[in-house]
């Protein structure tokens, strides 16, 4: 009795083990479904898209989240892949809400839906030089619905102009604050620079 | 050392087994929680930038956003909406059906407002209702409807300024250091987070009272540091604040605006007195009696009135365009439209424009007679505060301000207007300063 009540130890801690190495495994229930080709692509659909990741949170190199306005995994350590936790990070947002190729050299329009996992070939780095052929610079003094500013660090989307003169941007911001629309000053900041996709529709 | 026998191993494997099989199924149960797809109420929000202040003549376009639950086919939403519109701010509305346009990125919804409207002296009043037809969901903007809405007023004889084209480079000195602090978790010390591939976040927002007491909030460290003669002193809060705004109020409390868009007051000693949700989305900015710029409303609303919070009805129903008596409007990529109200009567305005475009304006109070504004000219890889102080003639001070900000701060928090100064919130790889600016003194 005493070997099965110390091996029963050994045998959790070693499940624990498993456990730790897939973390949290929201992912589980991602899918990685074809996106679907599309030929239109407006702004205000757009808009729409990035508005219903508000509050399902933040996952570093994340792009899967579901529509219950709850962060199901909060708080988890940043910068790591591996907690696979609910929700895009600024790039894997950007890049579905965009509706990019996971091929940088294409520019249609690929539909992604919020359950397939998918972050996209770019970083915020990237998207700040226009890299990947959907992708652009703009001046940011002309940046509207949808465009976005990114600096070396972060992305996030024009949701609307803001009476002050800063921007309502939509944004995976980080772990403790999620995916939101909070105002910003990225516009006038010079570490940020203006982004565009080419190809909207309207 | 005894050798196993067979009872000993038997009992080992099954342990190991029964172990291994019982942490699985734990973490199964850990894992069955995420649901696949959530059938919650359908989404609707709104967007809309107001025309607080018109140019006499100027024809006024009122265009709106509709933001719904995202379809299927990946268009966008199937929507309609009315505006209702009144001259002046008393009487009964007018209802105005939206046209639906081709292009959304100025708002897909809009109205040409009648001229009997856009040419009111008074100005007019409206308030917009919009609707989903998939759904059938509707939002007002703003949310107060009715009891509280968007109000447009033209300019009267407004003071032209024509700021040129920036030059970049002539920043003033500061005329003192009032705070500052080193990176770090010690008593004189503030805090530092994020790293080079996340960007970092130091404190983000600060306040001062009115004995020159510098109140800066230790978002990393939960705490606010109160500096005064180089004296340190801290108030614990007990939570992190990340990208969160501050006032210190007159009677020694403290309000904190965070991220998850909750104002938590707290007494002189930190406890939490109060916690109220904000009634919109969005917020730009707060100030002291718990004011706070609210979208897409666009609105302040107060959160508290005297120590009570205010529920979002009520902050609804309070909202209000002017604040310290001011309108303020930045039109397009470089004007910004300033006007100064007396009961409800637009006392003075000022139309500023710039060959360089503005950014946001970080501040505008009245200063005595004048008006102080800190506006943000910005070219794609250069930017700069610019500090005006407005007179009944035109501009009574101008200099430009170094941006200085090494970490990311709430959006509005870079500047306090007290005691006759201004002051300016800067960081940089080694710690955390407030720079006071002496104004001349006002009339």
């Amino acid at each position: 009795m005493r070997a099965f009540v110390a091996m029963l130890g050994i045998g959790l801690t070693l499940s624990a083990v498993s456990g730790a190495q897939a973390y949290h495994r929201f992912w589980a229930i991602c899918n990685y479904d074809a996106p679907t080709f599309m030929t239109t692509m407006t702004r205000d659909a757009a808009q729409d898209y990035a508005n219903a990741a508000r509050y399902e949170g933040y996952q570093w190199g994340g792009g899967c989240w579901n529509y219950d306005d709850a962060d199901f995994y909060p708080n988890d350590p940043p910068e790591q892949v591996g907690t696979h936790g609910e929700g895009g990070d600024c790039s894997g947002l950007t890049f579905k809400t965009w509706r990019e190729s996971t091929d940088d050299w294409r520019d249609g329009r690929y539909y992604w839906r919020a359950l397939r996992n998918v972050h996209g070939p770019y970083t915020a780095a990237d998207f700040r030089t226009g890299y990947g052929a959907p992708n652009h610079t703009v001046a940011k003094s002309t940046a509207g619905v949808m465009d976005a500013f990114a600096s070396n660090t972060h992305i996030g989307m024009v949701f609307i102009r803001s009476l002050y003169g800063g921007d309502q941007i939509v944004e995976a911001k980080c772990e403790s604050c999620g995916t939101n629309i909070f105002y910003r000053t990225y516009r006038s900041d010079s570490a940020y620079g203006g982004v565009g996709r080419w190809g909207w529709t309207g | 050392m005894r050798r196993p026998g067979f009872r000993s191993l038997a009992g080992g494997a099954a342990g190991i087994a029964a172990g291994v099989i019982g942490g699985v199924v734990l973490a199964s149960a850990s894992t069955a929680g995420p649901t696949p797809v959530a059938a919650g109420p359908p989404l609707i929000d709104a967007t809309h930038v107001p025309p607080v202040l018109t140019v006499r003549g100027e024809p006024v376009r009122l265009r709106y956003g509709l933001v719904c639950t995202p379809r299927g086919d990946g268009l966008p939403c199937d929507g309609s909406g009315t505006v209702y519109l009144r001259a002046g701010q008393t009487g009964r509305f007018h209802a105005y059906p939206l046209e639906r346009g081709e292009e959304s990125k100025d708002g897909r919804y809009f109205l040409d407002v009648p001229a009997i409207f856009a040419s009111s002296p008074g100005g007019f009043s409206y308030y917009a209702v919009l609707r989903d037809e998939a759904t059938g969901a509707t939002v007002s903007i703003p949310a107060g409807g009715e009891g509280a809405p968007q109000v447009s007023r033209p300019l009267r004889d407004p003071v032209t300024l024509d700021l040129g084209r920036h030059v970049f480079g002539e920043t003033r000195a500061p005329n003192g250091r009032a705070a500052h602090a080193r990176w770090g978790s010690s008593a004189d010390e503030v805090g530092l987070a994020g790293s080079r591939e996340l960007g970092f976040t130091g404190p983000s927002s600060f306040d001062v009272e009115p004995d020159g007491t510098v109140d800066l909030l230790d978002s990393v460290n939960g705490r606010i540091q109160r500096s005064s003669h180089g004296r340190h002193a801290v108030v614990t809060i007990g939570r992190t604040a990340e990208l969160a705004d501050l006032a210190a109020e007159p009677n020694g409390s403290f309000d904190v605006l965070d991220a998850q868009d909750t104002l938590r007051r707290y007494r002189a000693d930190g406890s939490e007195q109060w916690a109220q949700k904000l009634a919109e989305r969005t917020w730009a900015r707060l100030d002291r009696g718990s004011e706070v710029l609210q979208e897409p409303s666009e609105q302040w609303m107060p959160l508290a009135e005297t120590d009570r919070p205010l529920a979002r009805a009520e902050q609804r129903r309070a909202a209000h365009f002017d604040h310290h008596a001011l309108l303020v409007d930045r039109v397009g990529e470089g004007e910004l439209r300033v006007a100064q109200l007396r009961g409800n009567t637009l006392a003075r305005s000022w139309r500023i424009t710039s060959d360089t475009p503005l950014g946001e304006v970080q501040l505008a109070e009245p200063h005595g007679n004048d008006v102080v504004v800190v506006t943000h000219p910005y070219t794609d890889d250069r930017d700069e505060f610019v500090v005006l102080v407005l007179g009944d003639r035109g501009l009574t001070e101008r200099f430009a301000v170094a941006s200085g900000s090494w970490t990311e701060t709430a959006p509005l928090a870079r500047f306090r207007l007290a005691r006759g100064g201004l002051y300016r919130l800067s960081t940089t790889p080694a710690g955390a300063y407030v720079d006071r600016f002496d104004l001349e003194v006002p009339q």
